[in-house]
C-alpha cells in the first residue's frame, strides 16, 4: 500500500472509487435499454410479418370462403338437380385459380362429382364411389354435423391432390317437411396450400430471424417456412409457442437446446385459418447491437478513466512535488546546517508553506547564531570559573607547605556549594611556635562571595602574621571591610590561637557559630564564647576573647553553618547536638573524614546547598623522641636497625618499619663508610612518632656533607653506563616524604620524614 | 640471609635467597657470586626473591655487579618472584632492566622456552 501514502495513490483510488461504478451504472442502464429497445423492435417487427402474412392469406381466403358461401345459397335456393352440380362445381374452378379441386356431395344419396386441376386440364372423379365413401370423411362429416362452414385441417391428399391442401366445407339446405331446414349436402372447395408455401416463401424476414407458419396442433401438422428458414428449426420451437399461446402471450424466451444459445420467441395468431405465426430471433445477434453499442461506450469509458487518471496524476503530482522537493530541501539539512536552499515559491499553497519554512529557517539560524554566541560567553565564564575555583582552593593552606608545631594536628575541608564559595578557612604556625587558626562564612554563595572571601582571606593572612591576638585581629578586620562596603556583605569569622606546648587557647569571635570541643572519652561541648557582631556591618566594634585550654587528646571542631544546615531526607537540619554525635573519630584526619563521610552516605544522606566548611584541631600526645648513639665501629648499623625496628613495632606497619630501616641503613653504612675512610665519626639517631609520620634525624660530626646536594645517580639499561654506588641515598629521597639538611652547631643534621601510611600510588 | 644454589641441567642457574639482603649479607652473596661467574661458564643466573624480605642498596650492587660481569659476554640475570618491598626498592633504582624481573618462575620458564625455541630455530 506504497502507492496510498502518496497524494496522487489516494486521489486516484478515491475519485476512480467514485466514478468507477457510476459509470458502470450507467453503462449497464444504457445497454439495458438499448436490449429493451431492440426487444420492442423484433416484437413489433414481428407483428407486423403476422399481420402481413395474414393479409397475404386472407386476400386469397376471404373471397373463396365468400364464394362457396355463396354456392351454398345458391343450391339452397335453386334447388337444382343434382345434375347441375358439375356445372357449379366447374363455376368454382374457373373463379378461383388458388381452388385445386372442388365437390358438391348430396346428403340424400351418395353423389359427389369431383373435379379438379391436373396437369392444365379438369379431371373428374366419383367421390360417391364404395371405396372412398364421402359421408364418413372429415371433410363432409364436420360440416354436415356442425351444419357451419369449416375449414379442415391441412392433409396430404393421397390419391387426389397429392399435395398439401385444406378443404373448406360450407353445407347446404333445402325446405324440408314442415317446413323445416334440412341438410342438402355440402359444398366443398380444395386449396392446395402450395401457394401459402410460396406466399410464405416471398417474405423477407429480418436479419437473424426464422420463421414458421403452422397449423393448429393436429394429427398432420402443416409448418412452412417463411422466407428461407428452414422448415427443421419449427420443430424445436413449436411447443414453446403453444405454451405461450396458451397462456396469451406472444413474446418470450427459448433456448435452443443444440447450443444453449438464448432466443426470442415471437407468436402471434393468424386471424384466419387459426394458424400460428413463430419468429424466432437470435438473442445474441439481436443484441449485437446493444453489445456494440456497449463496446463503443465501453471504449470511450476507458478513454475517459486513462484521461482522467492522467489529469489527476498531472494535478496530484503538481501538488505532492513541490510538497517532496521542499521535505528533500529541509530534511537535507544535516548537522545543524541551516544554509540549505528552499525551491522557488510558488503561487499556492506550497508557495505559503515555501515562505513559512524559510522564515522558520531563517530565524532558526539567527537562534543558533544567538545560541552559539552564548554557549561560547558560556564556556568562557565556565572557564573562568574553573580557574577561579582552584585559585580559590589554592588560598587554603596547603599541609606540607606548613608545617605544625609538634603536638598538634590540624583537617579541614571545604566544599563549595557551587564552584566557588564565599567560606574560608586558614591556619599556620606563627613566629612563637603557635598556631593560628581561624574560619570564616562570608553572606551569599558564589562569586561575590569568593571574591569577599579572598580579601578576608588575605586580610587573615597579613594581620595574623603580624601576632596580633585573636580579637585584634578581628577588630583590624572589621575596620577595613566595614568601610566602603557598598555591597552590604559581611563575613562571620572565629578565629584563635593555640600553644601546643601547654595548650593554651584563646578564642575571639565575629559571629560565628561556637565550635565544639570533643574530649578524649567522646564527649562533646560547645567552646564557650564571647560572641561579637559579624565583620562588615558596623565599623569600630571591639572584640572579646575568650582563653580555655586544650588539653591533650582533646579536639577543637569549627565548622561553618552549611555543615549544620544540611538537611536529612526528613527535612529536619543536622544541627548542632546531631553534628556532635558524628564526631566519633578521634584524631582530626579521621573526625573529619568521619562527618563528611557521615554527610555524603548514600542512605542517610543529606542535602547540602551552602558552602561547607569543617575542621578540626586536634593537640595530640608531643611525641615521644627516642635517641640512640650506634657504634659504626662495632656493628651499630645493625644494632641501630634492631633499635629502630624495636620503637616502631606495634605502631607502623610491617611496610614502613622496612622504609625506615632502609632509610637508616643506607644512611648510616655511608658515614660507617666515612668513619672506616677518614676516621671516627660520632653519629646519633632520633625517632620521633607523630600522629602523622615518622621522624628520623641523623646527627654527624663528620665533615659537612650535603647528601641531597649529590647528583642522583644513572639508571639507565646500559649496565656500561651505569654506576654501582650512589644508590643509597638516591632509594633515601625516593621513598622518604621530605628530607631535610642543615649544618648545625658543627654537624649534620639530616631530618627524613615518613608518613606513618604509605600512600596507594 | 640463607642463600641455596640451585643448578639444574636444564635450566639456567638459580640463586634462592631467603631472609634479608643489606650491607651485612650482601658481602656474603658477592662473594658466592664471584665463585661462580669466575669459576663457572655461567651465561644466565636467576635470582628466585620468592622470600627475600629485605633488599637494601647494598644488595642491589650486587645485582648490577652481576650484570656487569654477565652482560658483556652475552649473558643474562633474571629475577623471579620478588615481594612487594623489594620489587619497591628495585623500582626506585631501577637495576635490573624491563624484561628481567618475572612474577613467577613458571613465567619465567614460558619466557625461557620461547627463548631456546627461537635459539633452535636459527635467530
Amino acid at each position: 500500500m506504497q502507492a496510498f501514502r502518496t497524494v496522487r495513490g489516494r486521489l486516484l483510488f478515491w475519485v476512480l472509487a467514485v466514478t468507477v461504478p457510476i459509470y458502470a451504472a450507467a453503462l449497464y442502464m444504457s445497454y439495458q435499454a438499448t436490449a429493451e429497445r431492440l426487444e420492442a423492435g423484433a416484437a413489433r417487427d414481428a407483428d407486423e410479418l403476422a399481420a402481413r402474412l395474414a393479409a397475404d392469406i386472407d386476400t386469397v381466403i376471404r373471397p373463396i370462403e365468400g364464394g362457396i358461401r355463396t354456392v351454398a345459397h345458391q343450391l339452397e335456393e335453386v334447388n337444382p338437380p343434382p345434375e347441375q352440380y358439375a356445372l357449379r362445381i366447374h363455376g368454382i374452378l374457373n373463379a378461383w385459380p388458388e381452388v385445386y379441386g372442388s365437390t358438391i356431395a348430396a346428403e340424400a344419396r351418395a353423389f359427389a362429382p369431383y373435379y379438379y386441376r391436373r396437369a392444365g386440364l379438369i379431371a373428374y372423379a366419383d367421390l360417391a364411389s364404395a371405396s372412398y365413401g364421402y359421408a364418413t370423411l372429415p371433410w363432409y362429416r364436420r360440416a354436415a354435423d356442425t351444419l357451419q362452414p369449416v375449414w379442415s385441417a391441412p392433409y396430404f391428399d393421397a390419391g387426389g391432390g397429392e399435395t398439401w391442401m385444406i378443404t373448406y366445407s360450407v353445407p347446404f339446405f333445402r325446405a324440408g317437411r314442415e317446413g323445416k331446414r334440412e341438410l342438402a349436402g355440402v359444398v366443398t372447395a380444395d386449396l392446395a396450400l402450395d401457394w401459402v408455401r410460396s406466399s410464405a416463401a416471398r417474405v423477407r424476414l429480418p436479419p437473424f430471424t426464422a420463421g414458421w407458419l403452422a397449423s393448429p396442433p393436429s394429427a398432420h401438422d402443416f409448418i412452412t417456412p417463411i422466407g428461407n428458414a428452414d422448415v427443421r428449426g419449427a420443430a424445436a420451437v413449436r411447443p414453446a409457442a403453444e405454451d405461450m399461446l396458451s397462456k396469451g402471450r406472444t413474446f418470450g424466451f427459448v433456448r435452443e437446446e443444440a447450443n444453449g444459445e438464448a432466443s426470442y420467441l415471437a407468436v402471434r395468431n393468424l386471424q384466419t385459418l387459426q394458424w400460428r405465426l413463430m419468429l424466432v430471433m437470435s438473442r445474441s445477434q439481436l443484441l449485437a447491437e446493444a453489445r456494440a453499442v456497449l463496446r463503443r461506450q465501453l471504449w470511450l469509458g476507458a478513454a475517459g478513466l486513462v484521461l482522467l487518471v492522467a489529469a489527476i496524476s498531472f494535478v496530484a503530482t503538481g501538488v505532492s512535488r513541490p510538497i517532496r522537493r521542499l521535505a528533500d530541501a529541509v530534511g537535507g539539512a544535516k548537522d545543524g546546517d541551516l544554509d540549505f536552499p528552499l525551491p522557488q515559491a510558488r503561487r499556492d499553497e506550497t508557495g505559503v508553506l515555501t515562505a513559512a519554512l524559510a522564515r522558520l529557517r531563517d530565524s532558526l539560524k539567527q537562534h543558533v547564531q544567538l545560541r552559539a554566541a552564548s554557549i561560547a560567553a558560556e564556556s568562557r565564564l565556565e572557564h573562568e570559573l574553573q580557574i577561579a575555583a582552584s585559585i580559590q582552593q589554592s588560598m587554603l593552606p596547603r599541609r606540607a607547605a606548613n608545617p605544625l608545631p609538634p603536638g598538634v594536628e590540624v583537617a579541614a575541608a571545604l566544599i563549595p556549594a557551587r564552584r566557588v564559595g564565599g567560606d574560608l578557612y586558614d591556619y599556620f604556625t606563627l613566629r612563637d611556635g603557635r598556631l593560628l587558626f581561624a574560619i570564616g562564612d562570608v553572606s551569599d554563595k558564589g562569586i561575590p562571595a569568593a571574591l569577599f572571601m579572598a580579601r578576608v582571606s588575605g586580610l587573615i593572612r597579613v594581620l595574623g602574621s603580624a601576632g596580633e591576638p585573636p580579637e585584634k585581629i578581628l577588630a583590624e578586620l572589621n575596620e577595613k571591610l566595614a568601610e566602603g562596603n557598598e555591597a552590604c556583605m559581611f563575613v562571620t569569622v572565629g578565629c584563635g590561637t593555640l600553644d601546643a606546648a601547654d595548650g593554651r587557647l584563646r578564642y575571639a569571635s565575629a559571629g560565628h557559630d561556637a565550635p565544639l570541643l570533643r574530649r578524649p572519652d567522646g564527649s562533646v561541648t560547645e567552646l564557650p564564647t564571647d560572641n561579637g557582631p559579624a565583620i562588615g556591618i558596623e565599623a569600630h566594634v571591639e572584640y572579646v576573647a575568650t582563653e580555655t585550654r586544650l588539653a591533650s587528646g582533646e579536639t577543637l571542631v569549627l565548622f561553618t553553618d552549611g555543615v549544620t544546615e544540611a538537611t536529612a531526607r526528613d527535612g529536619a537540619a543536622l544541627g548542632v547536638d546531631r553534628l556532635g554525635k558524628l564526631l566519633g573519630q578521634a584524631g582530626a584526619e579521621r573526625l573529619v573524614q568521619g562527618v563528611l563521610a557521615a554527610l555524603n552516605d548514600g542512605m542517610t544522606g543529606y542535602h547540602v546547598d551552602d558552602d561547607l566548611t569543617l575542621m578540626a584541631i586536634s593537640r595530640t600526645q608531643p611525641p615521644q623522641r627516642h635517641c640512640f648513639e650506634p657504634d659504626l665501629a662495632n656493628d651499630g648499623v645493625r644494632q641501630a636497625l634492631a633499635w629502630l625496628r624495636g620503637v616502631l613495632a606495634t605502631h607502623v606497619d610491617a611496610a614502613r618499619i622496612t622504609d625506615a630501616e632502609l632509610i637508616a641503613e643506607e644512611l648510616l653504612t655511608n658515614l660507617a663508610r666515612v668513619a672506616r675512610e677518614r676516621g671516627p665519626v660520632r653519629v646519633s639517631m632520633e625517632c620521633a612518632l607523630a600522629a602523622a609520620e615518622i621522624l628520623l634525624v641523623f646527627r654527624d660530626d663528620a665533615a659537612p656533607f650535603d647528601p641531597l646536594a649529590q647528583a642522583a645517580p644513572r639508571l639507565t639499561d646500559d649496565i656500561h653506563a651505569r654506576s654501582v654506588g650512589g644508590l643509597g641515598i638516591h632509594l633515601v629521597r625516593e621513598i622518604a616524604n621530605d628530607v631535610r639538611y642543615t649544618r648545625e652547631r658543627g654537624e649534620n643534621v639530616l631530618e627524613v620524614r615518613l608518613n606513618r601510611k604509605t600512600e596507594e600510588a | 640471609m640463607s642463600l641455596k644454589i640451585i643448578t639444574d641441567p636444564d635450566k639456567p642457574t638459580t640463586l634462592a635467597l631467603e631472609g634479608r639482603l643489606d650491607t651485612h649479607t650482601a658481602p656474603e652473596l658477592e662473594q658466592a657470586l664471584d665463585r661462580m661467574l669466575m669459576s663457572a661458564g655461567i651465561r644466565r643466573l636467576v635470582f628466585d626473591l620468592g622470600k627475600l624480605e629485605y633488599l637494601s642498596s647494598a644488595g642491589v650492587r650486587c645485582f648490577v655487579r652481576a650484570r656487569k660481569i654477565l652482560e658483556p659476554v652475552g649473558g643474562k640475570i633474571a629475577i623471579v618472584n620478588p615481594q612487594p618491598a623489594v620489587q619497591k626498592v628495585l623500582d626506585i633504582v631501577k637495576a635490573i632492566p624491563a624484561g628481567g624481573v618475572f612474577k613467577s618462575v613458571a613465567e619465567l620458564d614460558a619466557y625461557l622456552d620461547e627463548m631456546q625455541r627461537k635459539v633452535r630455530e636459527g635467530e
